[in-house]
């Protein structure tokens, strides 16, 4: 047919110039590759050979308002394996020494099996120091097994702190998903309290140093002598608002018991302490938490990890007189002179019972012997909306925006609760035991707190806070954090007659005169929560000295009866604890006082 | 000296030394490219194994009868046909492929041998006394022979055996002398078919094309529509087959066309695999010293990228070497074809220089980025033992065919 198949030969030779050309293609290509374009490609094999080691920089650590330092880093032991050169006769003898159960090492080091075999194995953090010594002296026997040092937090002062501190535990997937931008899988992040809320601001920034590695991913040389190299930098160590031995006057008094202490500095919203007991061992959470540990923590009838200074709510009782006789003033329904008598109660619709005679009561009387019939009456004069109005100007029936952790919002009723309910003729005798604090509304120890630092200081203050600033390592200044200022609109008169009520509950023939101080004056108010389910809760509301505030204090132990027993005293500690220190240190500690003087604004 | 002469009177060293020294090299790259793999350290010891085992069946291959091998045509073409049948039944995925049959801890792919099968059957059925290559009846019997594996093949489906046994039918076809007019038709279903993966337009275009080319050549108009028939069934086939595909194959293909566009999934072998082969240089890394290879850029490069490892650490010097073992291979397994004077041993000659040259083409060309990622191994050089003993088998029968060629001279 044509000339192309008249013979197998021609066909061979063709197959000759087919496998030549291919061949003498092949060849020029590897030439290109190789000789020519080498560096080309050589530059993006090296690019596959510098490794980037993540430098985690130090948290930052926690001051007290007196540079005391609550919170700090301590270093730590990791223990690792090196899968390459690791015997795994040796598992067995790690297990016994580590405290796992047999087969632990091998299952974890099982799930690593997709890693090179050159990348250590974090097997288990926080090693004893014993462990480590073991490590050391047999380090000949034990090939490919070696620890790093990696930090963990410590607390110097004694302060537990779990509620207000938190702890850094290793990121949760979900977490991860939300922030892959800066954390990696294994990272520690603050969880609760101050840890979490000012993570941002603790953790710094991470560095990055560059290496060569050869083909067993051992470290040759560092990249470009370390130009690339980004250093990392410290977290911020922040100056808290927390007064040290205020706070650890406050974990002493509340233990064994249920309850709560917050303590607010009135003139700014610092808060000095704040205490939810019980409380647990931060510790036990930062760095290895036991299966034990958790299982015990969980079925804790007493609920250790629930934040009873922010999230538990209870009936404020009498403590809440103040703020009807607040309003009352400052409505104009009652002055200063307006008298009451008390019989030993009140009827509307039904009989209300005052735990004592008072006779002729005008409100300073009424405060400091918390008679309840001048309140029951006082409650019907204000309205349930104008009380519900002004409380939420102190703070109560929503969230005081602290700047750490959930908090509760509480409840106070209006009339509309009512009608919701009972329709437009719901019954108005309700509201006699509201004027007392007690029924449908709930507050927490932080709200109390606030209300009675608002109090304090005639209605002005700032949103609580726990954190006041950061600390500039390079000139040991203070940096400080602004926070909204909050103000209510009732008039400063009202609050000397309020007050005056208050300062006669503790050094007048009130219902805390256990606890007069000679060192300072201090006002308060004794509250007890009628509790359905068991003995009373105690409240105690309060703030020294009386004459320049510096203080103001809310006490709530749970289910142990009256106020005035069992939750001023608590108070009194406290205020102690943190006036006594004060007084001294305005005589004697001048590095408080230097630090006072160079405080500087962040704005 | 003469006992010197005797033996390579009686030995083909053209073709026995390369061959050792290709398995050697792959034994020592598989070592290398293993070492720092936890999950395949234990296959430079079973290549080890798989040569030790190619070695014993050679010997028995090599001192066969040589008309053993025309006689045992049609039985293992069945045989293997059955072996076909069996895989897709009762076969183990391995990547996508149902392409293994495993008889306890042994298992092997059937298409390896295959290859030697058909060409057996091809060669057989060419080179009958009466066969006439211009009869339409005897060329379509042969693209039956042919092509029955290759449908097979094809439902594992495994892509690169395919393309194997495509180009192998081809290339003895040609060789017997196939007229050019049929070489188009031949080819122009798979261009056809190829064509319309890539859409619609490709698929006219080529189709129009191929069919002038035939029109011009046979002048025939009957015969040139019957052929648009059958390409365009072999588009829609084509079409068909592409969508049973496993989605890492279409991937695969996907990503020739611009290998940059997803450089993390299927263009990432392939760009890896060019940086390490480039950044080898003259000389090479050294000797377990190649950093893509060591710290395992490309995952399972023992296989189908072996060159790599020889590229990167032995440099521009060892791919050259390796390449001009390969082309002395092949020349002397050609050469020996067309001195053979028995029209069947001269075309499983062709048969096998077909397979270790089209293998050598595209997974050469693969590595250095010059031709699709399909996966096919290295004759001799990658890790695997049905690839391994079916490639010293066809060496064993090139062996077998030069001791005894002075009886078919």
């Amino acid at each position: 047919m044509n000339k192309f198949n008249s013979g197998s030969s021609d066909r061979g030779v063709i197959l000759y110039i087919i496998l030549l050309g291919i061949i003498t293609i092949f060849s020029i290509r590897l030439f290109q590759m190789q000789i020519i374009n080498q560096k080309e490609y050589d530059l993006k094999s090296a690019g596959n050979s510098i490794k980037a080691i993540e430098q985690i920089p130090f948290r930052g650590v926690f001051y007290d308002r007196n540079l005391n330092l609550l919170v700090d880093n301590i270093p730590a032991y990791t223990l690792r394996i090196t899968p390459a050169y690791y015997d795994t006769s040796l598992n067995k003898i790690l297990d016994a020494v580590l405290g796992f159960e047999e087969g632990m090492v091998s299952s974890i080091l099982q799930k690593n099996r997709i890693y090179s075999k050159y990348v250590p194995i974090k097997i288990k953090r926080g090693i004893d120091f014993n462990v480590v010594s073991w490590l050391e002296e047999n380090t000949n026997f034990l090939p490919g097994v070696d620890y790093v040092v990696e930090m963990q937090r410590g607390y110097p002062f004694g302060v537990m702190g779990s509620h207000l501190f938190g702890y850094t535990k290793e990121i949760s997937p979900e977490q991860y998903k939300l922030e892959k931008d800066y954390y990696k899988p294994g990272d520690y992040v603050g969880h609760n309290g101050i840890e979490k809320a000012y993570e941002k601001e603790l953790r710094g920034v991470k560095g990055y140093k560059y290496v060569l590695v050869d083909s067993k991913r051992k470290e040759i040389d560092r990249y470009k002598n370390g130009e690339a190299d980004r250093e990392s930098v410290k977290g911020k160590d922040l100056v808290l608002s927390i007064d040290g031995y205020a706070q650890k006057a406050a974990e002493e008094e509340m233990k064994g018991k249920r309850g709560a202490v917050v303590a607010i500095e009135p003139s700014s919203g610092e808060i000095l302490a704040l205490v939810s007991s019980p409380e647990y061992d931060l510790n036990q959470f930062s760095y290895v938490t036991t299966k034990e540990f958790l299982e015990k923590i969980y079925s804790d009838p007493a609920d250790p990890l629930f934040n009873r200074a922010t999230m538990s709510l209870k009936p404020p009782g009498s403590t809440f007189k103040i703020l009807a006789a607040l309003v009352a003033l400052e409505m104009g329904v009652i002055d200063e002179n307006t008298i009451i008598n008390c019989g030993g109660g009140f009827t509307f619709g039904r009989f209300f019972k005052c735990h004592g005679s008072h006779g002729a009561t005008n409100v300073v009387r009424a405060i400091e012997k918390s008679c309840n019939t001048f309140f029951y009456q006082l409650i019907y004069k204000i309205g349930l909306n104008n009380l519900k109005r002004y409380a939420m100007e102190f703070g109560f029936s929503r969230k005081t925006g602290i700047d750490i952790g959930e908090e509760a919002a509480g409840l106070i009723t209006d009339e509309s609760y009512y009608e919701k309910i009972y329709g437009k003729n719901w019954p108005r005798s309700i509201l006699a035991s509201l004027g007392i604090g007690q029924g449908e509304i709930s507050v927490t120890p932080l709200q109390l707190a606030f209300f009675t630092a608002l109090t304090a200081n005639n209605g002005k203050s700032f949103k609580p806070h726990v954190v006041k600033g950061y600390l500039d390592n390079k000139n040991g200044k203070i940096v400080k954090y602004k926070f909204p200022e909050v103000k209510t609109s009732i008039r400063k008169d009202v609050f000397d007659i309020v007050k005056k009520g208050m300062y006669l509950v503790v050094n007048g023939n009130g219902t805390a005169t256990h606890i007069r101080s000679n060192d300072f004056k201090i006002a308060g108010k004794t509250g007890t929560a009628q509790n359905p389910h068991g003995k009373d809760h105690a409240l105690f509301i309060g703030f020294a000295p009386f004459e320049n505030p510096k203080i103001a204090i809310a006490v709530v132990v749970e289910n142990v009866g009256f106020g005035g027993t069992h939750a001023a005293p608590i108070a009194k500690k406290v205020i102690e604890a943190y006036l006594n220190k004060e007084i001294n240190s305005n005589n004697n500690n001048s590095f408080s006082q230097l630090t006072q003087n160079e405080v500087m604004n962040a704005n | 000296m003469r006992i010197d002469y005797e033996f390579k009177d009686k030995v083909d060293l053209y073709v026995l030394i390369p061959t050792i020294i290709l398995v050697l090299i792959g034994l020592i790259s598989i070592y290398s490219s293993t070492f720092n793999n936890s999950t395949a350290e234990n296959n430079f010891q079973r290549q080890f194994l798989f040569v030790l085992a190619a070695f014993m069946i050679s010997m028995i291959i090599y001192f066969l009868p040589t008309n053993s091998f025309k006689f045992s045509s049609i039985p293992l073409y069945f045989l293997g046909i059955i072996l076909l049948i069996a895989v897709l039944v009762v076969g183990k995925t391995v990547s996508g492929s149902k392409s293994w049959l495993a008889f306890g801890p042994i298992g092997f792919q059937p298409s390896e041998f295959m290859k030697i099968a058909t060409i057996l059957m091809l060669s057989y059925y060419l080179s009958r006394n009466n066969a006439d290559i211009d009869s339409i009846k005897d060329i379509f019997v042969a693209l039956l022979i042919g092509f029955i594996p290759v449908f097979l093949i094809l439902l594992e489906p495994d892509m690169g055996t395919s393309i194997i046994f495509f180009f192998m039918i081809l290339t003895i076809l040609f060789y017997k002398g196939l007229s050019l007019l049929w070489i188009v038709v031949v080819i122009s279903p798979a261009c056809v078919a190829l064509s319309a993966i890539f859409g619609t337009l490709p698929f006219i275009v080529s189709l129009v094309l191929c069919l002038t080319i035939i029109f011009l050549l046979s002048k025939d108009l009957f015969f040139t529509g019957s052929v648009i028939g059958i390409n365009i069934a072999a588009g829609f086939l084509a079409d068909f087959v592409f969508n049973i595909l496993s989605p890492h194959q279409q991937d695969r293909i996907r990503s020739f066309i611009d290998p940059t566009s997803d450089p993390l999934k299927t263009g990432y072998n392939s760009i890896q695999a060019m940086v390490a082969v480039g950044s080898g240089g003259l000389f090479g890394k050294g000797f377990m010293k190649g950093n893509q290879t060591q710290l395992q850029y490309i995952p399972e490069q023992w296989t189908d990228f072996i060159f790599c490892t020889i590229g990167e650490e032995f440099g521009f010097v060892g791919s050259m070497f390796v390449i001009i073992l390969f082309l002395i291979l092949m020349h002397r397994i050609l050469s020996n074809a067309s001195s053979t004077k028995d029209e069947f041993l001269r075309l499983v000659q062709i048969g096998i220089f077909s397979v270790i040259f089209i293998h050598f083409f595209i997974n050469v060309g693969m590595v250095i980025g010059l031709v699709p990622v399909i996966g096919v191994p290295l004759p001799f050089v990658s890790y695997g033992g049905s690839s391994l003993i079916a490639n010293v088998i066809m060496i064993s029968i090139v062996l077998n065919i030069y001791r005894s060629r002075k009886n078919f001279a």
